[in-house]
């Protein structure tokens, strides 16, 4: 293991998935064949088929049911990859990302991982079903630059705490660092769409509401955790042969941990309280302090947000976006990102 | 023989587990290490992590300074069984804790998700701006989430405030404060062997034991951690057991033997204190390896086989030999977890040397003697309380509104403006020896027990060392502690409780901890030949040579009221330590120039009147607007100025204009600079003694230093201990010596101009 250089795997979310991913798929390796497998019991439209298609169909490809596991397959054969010639000191996930690294850690095994990404996409979908169950909504908290925004940080804290009134709610649920993801019922999601100053990055305004997601890591889908204790209670949990760091920032060790608490947090606290994907990170960093960041696919949703947290910490002695930059194209970039 | 002590150590336990053979039987993670123990497997498995981790970042540390880049080599090697108490205590149970603190620090840390215990720790050794509590100032065991207050004293001066918050915990709930502690909150203290000695540590034990003996719930638990050694003195064999395990109203318990039974010998304890608000000494014997830190040769003191004897006894030795013979790991786990922790402690250590230092004055600053005057103005304005209220604190009579006579004593204005306080703060507590019951000394705090009741207002033991530890202890918590030391000559007896202890908290914790508090003192001379110099010691330096620490001494009553309210909006406002020096001579002094002239009386000057640091006051004689002369003075000296202001107009012709400092830390300077601008000479009239005891140096030489041109002079005591009796007056500033000074001053300049 010595000698090689020393990582951190962050898989990523459930918006990783886009055009650019089609294809992302080997037929040939074992594990492909066997999540068709698995699949198929769900009476879901075979993976290889999703992904082999010419042209990205969002409504198809962005469903939780199909997106989630396309996802994890793809994380998983990435990190796998990655294993090969990195020491892993540690895996960590952004929310859905968050069932891969578990997968990669080895705190299940393959078909247990395979089940937790599809039972819980379809859970997710029950609950978008009826419509009108509210979604997530991104803002950003840096400039150009990535210097702090203080007005950005204060908005987002305004419209937290004036709430969309009667009927409506809105919480914090994901923590990215450079942006923050802002989830509501659809009252809630209204109120945030409408109250944010709009900010534009690149040619989109922001804020955005994100496609089919739902109001995840709120008290919104507390049914989501429910259904995942009453249906996923039989899974094999078991100790990660490598750290995993959460999305609170606890670490769980490959010697102490107890894998049923690891499985009480990921099926309740993690589903219904905000993912710290932020705090994951900078633990990762300063308690591990890796040579490189590797990012599987599919695609490097979080190949910026990386960047921009390597910044805010000032890891390496990296303090702005042009110091990252030339560190990426350095022959020793902090993040490695494994897709386009 | 080597002298890489740490690499033979790292190998003893590297060598154990190459060789070790795996246990008859794997446990299961959730059984006890030993049948009956409340520690399971994977909770030894979880601390011998957490002191791995901590060694590691000993490691580091050495590493680190072969190559200058740590600054920091006191190590916690050979004391990581501490780590039980991590786990064991909750991380809002207050923790003060030794320099040895690694394995306790990353097993507390461990409680709060999100936590980089070893990269903090890390931050510290090579003085980072980004540590997050002390931010470079010190290396320290301390965090603001896991309620840890930063401990930079090696000499024990910690344990009289951990004893004082544990004093303060159910008094404060009781007051409404609770400072977001549980009711059953315990306070955790731990120390070494050595430390045990100190004064200070024998104070926070006493008063704690008294504490029960009088029916006060004490809910702490101090910690001994004996390596046997204080740098390189041994302790005698068996003292602290011999000291600690048969004092009334503290429980010992010795806490030896392999790690389970630690664990369940401190589980016991935390238990006891937990349950029975009762102090409990948890004896916890450990090794010292390394030495004292790293530029400890101890081979200098120690033989070889002494040091390999004391290695023999490494804890994480013993504790990976303990979960291999149990089964609770397999050497292969332990190998690889070991590994683990290395790798990333290292590699978090040259991360940590990367980030940034503190790098100017003002950055250091910064967090000492933080002072926001408006803020502190608005502080001391309000509350207001409604006018009934006000009335019934006061037994239905307003100071302000008495007639016949309208005018009160220093002390009276004093009284007054307590009461005042009190009845409008409700965080606010007065203690100290006598102050209540009987009302103090001097009768300033006469009745303010039965108004305020003995909840806020109350008698202490005769210790200064734990009148300001229950002031620490209890600021930490959010009360506005006024204890009072009862002669100014007292202080001396616990002044590391205010300079190495109160003064530094907000420095070392960059502003996160504060124990704002202002302490009155009765203190400094002239009390009519009464008391020898125990009670009328006349020396201010020790006080103004702390940094950040606020001084006022009032002179006349409407300001010592005034005063009074500026110094508490300092503290709760921006968590200033404040000493309050009352000059004792003029507690009840009526008169200035005559017998019966009622020239030292003043009004009471209600709320929201008050007074802050810069604001001198100036007394001219009437129609006299061009000085010749500035006299500068405070306390009884004021008195003094004022009387030989009226005889040099009277009897010489010469203008004085006197200008009272009230505060003597920090100096009014620019209104100093500005007013001696006005003027062809300045004298300063200091009561303390001449050598550095008082302010006459810093204002003469603040003054020269400003360009001042006018002739700077000045009156001081003589070096010397007050004596008993009408011989006090050859050693004190007298009026006629004032006279004399300033004739003298302004006649040089008259003949030097000429």
């Amino acid at each position: 293991m010595t000698g090689m250089p020393r990582a951190v795997i962050v898989c990523p979310g459930r918006g990783s998935y886009t055009a650019a991913s089609l294809g992302s798929l080997p037929a040939d390796h074992p594990i492909v064949p066997r999540a068709e497998q698995l699949r198929s019991e769900y009476g879901l439209e075979p993976l290889l088929e999703l992904d082999g298609v010419p042209r990205f169909d969002p409504a198809r490809h962005l469903r939780p049911a199909n997106a989630s596991p396309l996802i994890f397959l793809t994380s998983l054969l990435d990190a796998e990859q990655a294993a090969a010639d990195h020491s892993i000191t540690a895996v960590i996930g952004n929310s859905l990302g968050w069932y891969s690294a578990l997968a990669v850690a080895g705190a299940l095994p393959f078909d247990d991982a395979f089940r937790l990404v599809q039972e819980m996409a379809i859970f997710q979908e029950e609950a978008l079903g009826d419509g009108g169950q509210g979604g997530q909504v991104i803002y950003p908290l840096l400039d150009a630059e990535w210097a702090p925004v203080p007005d950005l940080r204060a908005a987002v804290s305004d419209v937290l705490t004036d709430g969309p009134g009667t009927g409506g709610r809105v919480f914090e649920s994901i923590d990215l660092g450079g942006y923050v993801v802002l989830a509501g019922d659809e009252r809630g999601v209204a109120h945030l769409l409408d109250r944010l100053p709009p900010v534009r990055i690149g040619e989109r305004l922001v804020a955005l509401r994100l496609a089919l997601h739902g109001p995840y890591h709120t008290p919104l889908v507390e049914h989501v955790a429910e259904l995942a204790a009453d249906r996923l209670g039989n899974l094999r949990w078991q100790r990660p042969t490598v750290t995993l760091i959460d999305g609170r920032g606890a670490c769980w060790s490959p010697w102490s941990t107890d894998p049923g608490a690891l499985r009480d947090y990921t099926l309740g606290e993690q589903v219904t309280t905000p993912f710290r994907f932020a705090v994951s990170l900078r633990v990762a960093l300063r308690e591990h302090a890796p040579d490189v960041l590797v990012l599987p696919g599919p695609g490097n949703s979080l190949g910026g947000i990386c960047g921009q947290l390597v910044v805010i910490e000032g890891y390496r002695g990296i303090r702005t976006r042009a110091e990252f930059e030339e560190t990426q194209r350095s022959t020793a970039p902090v993040v490695l990102s494994m897709r386009r | 023989m080597t002298f890489d002590r740490v690499a033979i150590v790292e190998q003893a336990l590297d060598g154990y587990l190459a060789q070790a053979i795996p246990g008859v039987a794997s446990l299961s993670p959730d059984a006890p290490l030993r049948a009956g123990s409340s520690s399971t497997a994977r909770r030894a498995v979880e601390l011998f992590e957490d002191q791995v981790t901590s060694r590691a970042v000993d490691v580091a540390a050495r590493e680190l300074k072969k190559t200058n880049r740590s600054f920091y080599t006191i190590s916690s090697a050979g004391h990581e069984n501490n780590a039980v108490l991590g786990a064991l205590l909750r991380i809002t149970d207050p923790a003060f804790l030794h320099y040895r603190s690694g394995g306790l620090f990353m097993a507390r840390a461990r409680q709060l998700p999100g936590s980089t215990p070893a990269f903090d720790a890390l931050l510290g050794v090579v003085a980072s701006r980004d540590e997050p509590i002390a931010q470079g100032r010190h290396k320290v065991w301390g965090s603001r989430p896991l309620w840890m207050p930063p401990q930079t004293s090696t000499i024990a001066s910690h344990l009289p405030k951990a004893m004082g918050l544990a004093f303060s915990l159910a008094r404060a709930r009781r007051l409404g404060i609770a400072g977001g502690l549980p009711s059953d909150a315990v306070v955790l203290c731990s120390f070494g062997d050595a430390s045990a000695n100190h004064a200070t540590a024998l104070s926070a034990i006493n008063t704690a034991r008294y504490a029960v003996r009088i029916g006060l719930p004490m809910p702490i638990l101090f910690v001994c951690e004996d390596n046997r050694t204080g740098i390189s003195v041994p302790t005698p064999e068996g003292w602290i057991a011999d000291t600690f395990a048969n004092q009334p109203h503290l429980r010992y318990m010795l806490a030896e033997g392999e790690i389970d039974q630690i664990w369940d010998t401190a589980a016991q304890a935390v238990h006891y204190v937990r349950s029975a608000r009762q102090p409990a000494f948890l004896h916890l014997p450990t090794v010292r390896l390394w030495g004292h830190a790293g530029s400890d040769a101890e081979h200098a003191y120690r033989s070889a086989a002494e040091i390999a004897q004391n290695e023999a006894g490494d804890p994480l030795l013993r504790n990976a030999r303990r979960l291999i013979e149990t089964g609770g790991a397999t050497p292969d786990e332990l190998i690889a977890l070991v590994e683990d922790a290395r790798q990333r402690v290292m590699a978090a250590a040259e991360e940590a040397t990367r980030r940034p230092r503190l790098e100017t004055t003002q950055e250091v600053v910064a967090p000492m003697a933080p002072y926001h005057p408006a803020r502190v103005a608005e502080r001391a304005s309000h509350p207001v309380l409604p006018a009934g209220e006000r009335t019934m604190a006061f037994s239905g009579a307003l100071p302000e509104d008495a007639t016949a006579p309208t005018a009160r004593t220093l002390a009276g204005n004093l009284n007054a403006a307590l009461t005042d306080e009190l009845a409008r703060r409700p965080e606010l507590i007065l203690f100290g020896q006598d102050v209540a019951r009987k009302g103090g000394v001097y009768n300033v705090t006469n009745g303010l027990q039965k108004r305020f009741g003995a909840g806020r207002v109350f008698d202490t033991l005769l210790d200064e060392t734990s009148i300001l530890g229950i002031a620490q202890g209890a600021a930490h918590i959010g009360l506005l502690p006024l204890p009072e030391i009862q002669y100014l000559a007292y202080i001396h007896n616990a002044l590391d409780q205010l300079r190495g202890e109160a003064a530094t908290l907000q420095f070392f914790s960059s502003g996160q901890f504060r124990n704002p508090m202002v302490v009155r003192v009765p203190g400094l001379a002239y009390q009519k030949g009464f008391g020898g110099h125990f009670h009328n010691d006349n020396s201010v330096g020790a006080l103004r040579d702390i940094p950040g620490l606020v001084l006022a001494v009032p002179a006349r009553g409407d300001d010592a009221a005034r005063m009074l309210r500026g110094a508490i909006a300092m503290a709760a406002e921006d968590g200033r330590v404040v000493v309050f020096l009352e000059p004792i001579a003029l507690y009840h002094e009526k008169d200035l120039h005559a017998e019966g002239d009622g020239g030292w009386l003043t009004d009471y000057p209600p709320p929201p009147a008050h007074l802050l640091p810069g604001e001198p006051g100036i007394y001219e004689i009437d129609g006299s607007p061009s000085p010749d002369l500035l006299i500068v003075s405070y306390a009884n000296g004021l008195r003094l100025s004022l009387q030989a202001q009226r005889r040099l107009a009277a009897d010489h012709g010469v203008l004085a204009r006197v200008l009272d400092l009230r505060w003597l830390n920090p100096l009014p300077t620019e209104s100093l600079r500005q007013q001696t601008g006005q003027v062809s000479a300045v004298l300063v009239v200091d009561e303390c003694r001449r050598t550095g005891a008082g302010v006459a140096d810093s204002i003469i030489a603040d003054l020269a230093e400003s360009g001042a041109t006018q002739r700077l002079t000045s009156v001081r005591a003589v070096d010397s201990f007050v004596p008993l009796g009408p011989a006090t007056s050859t050693v004190l500033v007298g009026t006629e010596q004032v006279v004399a000074a300033a004739l003298a001053a302004v006649g040089e300049r008259a003949s030097a101009a000429s």
